[in-house]
């Protein structure tokens, strides 16, 4: 097949900027995983090798008997779960009466939740701080658990309900002509016709927990209560030169986010801007 | 699900903090509070209105009695989002502005004894050498930031819209791969490429011949470096984003206008003109405004790769909030700086707030 000259250039130019582009973007990753698994003596060199060659777990070994890591690891996941259920149970109930109902307070709460999703987190940071430890609640995995739930709420009830709004009320008025309660059609109609936003939701929530640095660092005074960011940042201050343990430590917290947005990946954009952009 | 089980109806008779919350509700939105515009009159109620949403009320109830019960359901489901962000949103945001005109040092931490200070915070933060290079810095640094991040983004979002299939896989894998990486695992790879004498980044500028020796390079060391070694983190992150977002935008736009001027003789650039950006014009606000408001509260990248420095060098607004309160212990002056942030953001951002609170009209 001929292809006349000049589209056949701008393809090929198109198609080079695109490998450039991703060998650019990928590069840090690329360089993170390749330092991980790379035998430990072979790091620390002058002149750097492009393939974990020999191949070694040494890091990975090394990052997870470091002290605190495994409990650090346990926090991180207790808390994160934690943030995921709630957000999900509360962002539900509330999407559904915001969605299915009207009521006195429905637009004034949304126009706050709008509004709220605004305020920059470090704002925020010095009166949380303040308040938890008047209430005795520093150091406290619960605190920081409610604090992530906060965070994450404004923007899980406003996607839950721009799903919630897609589902066709008819459904419900045939369950309801059948019989069913309002507690039973939420149930078994509701749920399981909103799961896809409620992965996209909880996906959303888990990162937001997962990933926090700032709030863990500035709530958690103890190695035994840090989350797993603030044990990688301790990490690095306090041994700074161990970077093989450090980067495999890093790959593994980064890990569980990556699969996750891989699974999630079609509704990824979808789910950022649902809401967001009045259709 | 067990169709035995007897559904439960308790919950629309609504328990104690149901009930309260539609007082307070009742009384909060005030017909015409959230525009201006509307006349008055309850806010529309939902007697008219078909659905599901309509309960069946007993006909000679009271008035009263008669609208908590049909606002109880919706408020019970409403109760524990709005307890949690009320608490934990609301109070610290009432808190901050009160803390801001609060003599909170070390001495009201330890005692508890707290005395009013006035303006004392403001104007201390008013006064303070600091402040006009901080104000600049973190302007300029979100300026270069947003920029950058939406010029790359949607160059990226136009190359996906015209590569092939697999191509277009491959960059769309590229990005949601960098996009993943936790903000502290990247910084922290971040130090380990542009490390001194080890960084891989180090190594390649040298063999390029194009700098000279770079190897003993340390980015973090002077004020421009540091902050081009903190860009082109938050850019790397924040460009997967843009870019498939546009690429979404992009991609609604229908063929046929496209045909139409490529019949017409138009041009590239006229082509973007005219046609692409009026369509990516809301999508393009709403990425450009989530931008500003990101990248104006970069904390944990430039905390983690420079600490502020060198000499306080790349301190911005977050930055010099978080170490007057919690490395100086003044937190009163920390939550001026804070409030004064907001303040300056929302300020930033002042048409698309408005649009939010208008959009409140038809939600």
């Amino acid at each position: 097949m001929s292809v006349p000259f000049p589209a056949r250039a701008r393809r090929i130019g198109l198609n080079a900027a695109a490998v450039l582009f991703c060998a650019v973007w990928i590069f840090p990753v690329y360089w993170m995983v390749n330092t991980a698994f790379k035998p430990y003596g072979d790091i620390l060199k002058p002149t750097p090798g492009f393939l974990p060659f020999p191949f070694s777990l040494a890091n990975f070994s090394d990052a997870v008997h470091k002290s605190g890591f495994l409990t650090d690891l346990a926090n991180s996941a207790v808390v994160t779960c934690s943030v995921v259920l709630l957000a999900i149970v509360v962002a539900f109930l509330a999407a559904t009466a915001l969605t299915r109902f009207h009521f006195f307070g429905r637009r004034s709460f949304l126009v706050g939740v709008l509004i709220v999703q605004m305020v920059p987190q470090p704002a925020l940071l010095i009166p949380i701080f303040l308040s938890l430890k008047s209430a005795h609640m520093l150091n406290s995995l619960f605190g920081l658990t409610l604090t992530y739930l906060a965070l994450v709420l404004p923007f899980t009830v406003w996607v839950l309900r721009g799903f919630l709004q897609g589902i066709p009320v008819e459904l419900e008025e045939a369950a309801m002509v059948d019989g069913a309660s309002r507690v039973r059609i939420i149930r078994t109609i509701l749920l399981p016709l909103v799961l896809p936003g409620v992965i996209a939701t909880s996906v959303f929530a888990f990162i937001t927990a997962w990933n926090d640095y700032v709030f863990a660092y500035v709530l958690m005074k103890d190695q035994s209560h840090y989350t797993l960011p603030v044990w990688l940042v301790s990490f690095s201050t306090s041994a700074g030169t161990d970077y093989g343990g450090l980067i495999a430590a890093s790959t593994l917290f980064a890990l569980p986010v990556v699969v996750f947005f891989m699974l999630i990946q079609r509704r990824l954009v979808a789910g950022m801007t649902a809401g967001a952009v009045k259709d | 699900m067990p169709l035995s089980e007897k559904p439960r109806q308790t919950s629309a008779a609504g328990p104690a903090e149901g009930r309260a919350a539609a007082d307070a509700a009742a009384t909060a939105e005030a017909p015409g509070v959230l525009s201006g515009v509307r006349p008055t009159g309850p806010v529309r109620t939902d007697a008219d209105r078909p659905g599901p949403g309509r309960p069946r009320t007993g006909r000679n109830r009271p008035a009263v009695l008669r609208r908590l019960r049909r606002n109880a359901l919706p408020l019970t489901l409403l109760a524990p989002a709005a307890a949690v962000l009320a608490l934990v949103l609301g109070y610290p945001l009432v808190r901050v502005v009160v803390i801001s005109f609060q003599d909170y040092g070390l001495r009201a931490l330890f005692t508890g004894r707290i005395s009013w200070a006035g303006w004392a915070n403001y104007r201390a933060v008013l006064e303070d050498a600091q402040l006009v290079p901080v104000l600049l810095r973190t302007a300029g640094f979100c300026a270069a930031l947003v920029a950058g991040t939406l010029l790359i983004g949607l160059a990226v979002a136009m190359m996906m819209g015209r590569l092939g299939r697999r191509m277009r896989t491959a960059v769309t894998f590229v990005l949601i791969a960098a996009w993943a990486v936790p903000n502290v695992a990247s910084s922290l790879v971040w130090q380990w490429l542009f490390q001194p004498v080890y960084g891989v980044v180090n190594w390649l500028l040298t063999r390029t011949h194009l700098f000279g020796d770079l190897t003993q390079r340390d980015w973090s060391g002077s004020t421009l470096s540091a902050f081009l070694l903190v860009w082109l983190l938050v850019v790397w992150q924040s460009v997967p984003f843009v870019a498939l977002t546009l690429h979404a935008g992009l991609s609604q736009i229908p063929r046929p206008y496209y045909e139409a001027a490529a019949l017409d003789g138009a041009g590239p650039w006229t082509v973007f003109r005219v046609i692409t950006l009026p369509f990516l014009r809301p999508i393009l606000g709403l990425v450009t405004i989530l931008s500003v408001i990101w990248d104006f509260n970069v904390f944990t990248q430039l905390w983690i790769l420079t600490r502020g420095g060198p000499n306080q060098t790349t301190t911005t607004l977050p930055i010099w909030s978080f170490t007057k309160a919690f490395s100086s212990n003044s937190f009163g002056q920390g939550a001026a700086i804070a409030v004064v942030s907001v303040l300056l953001l929302l300020a930033a951002t002042a048409l698309y707030v408005r649009r939010l609170v208008r959009s409140g009209e038809d939600l």
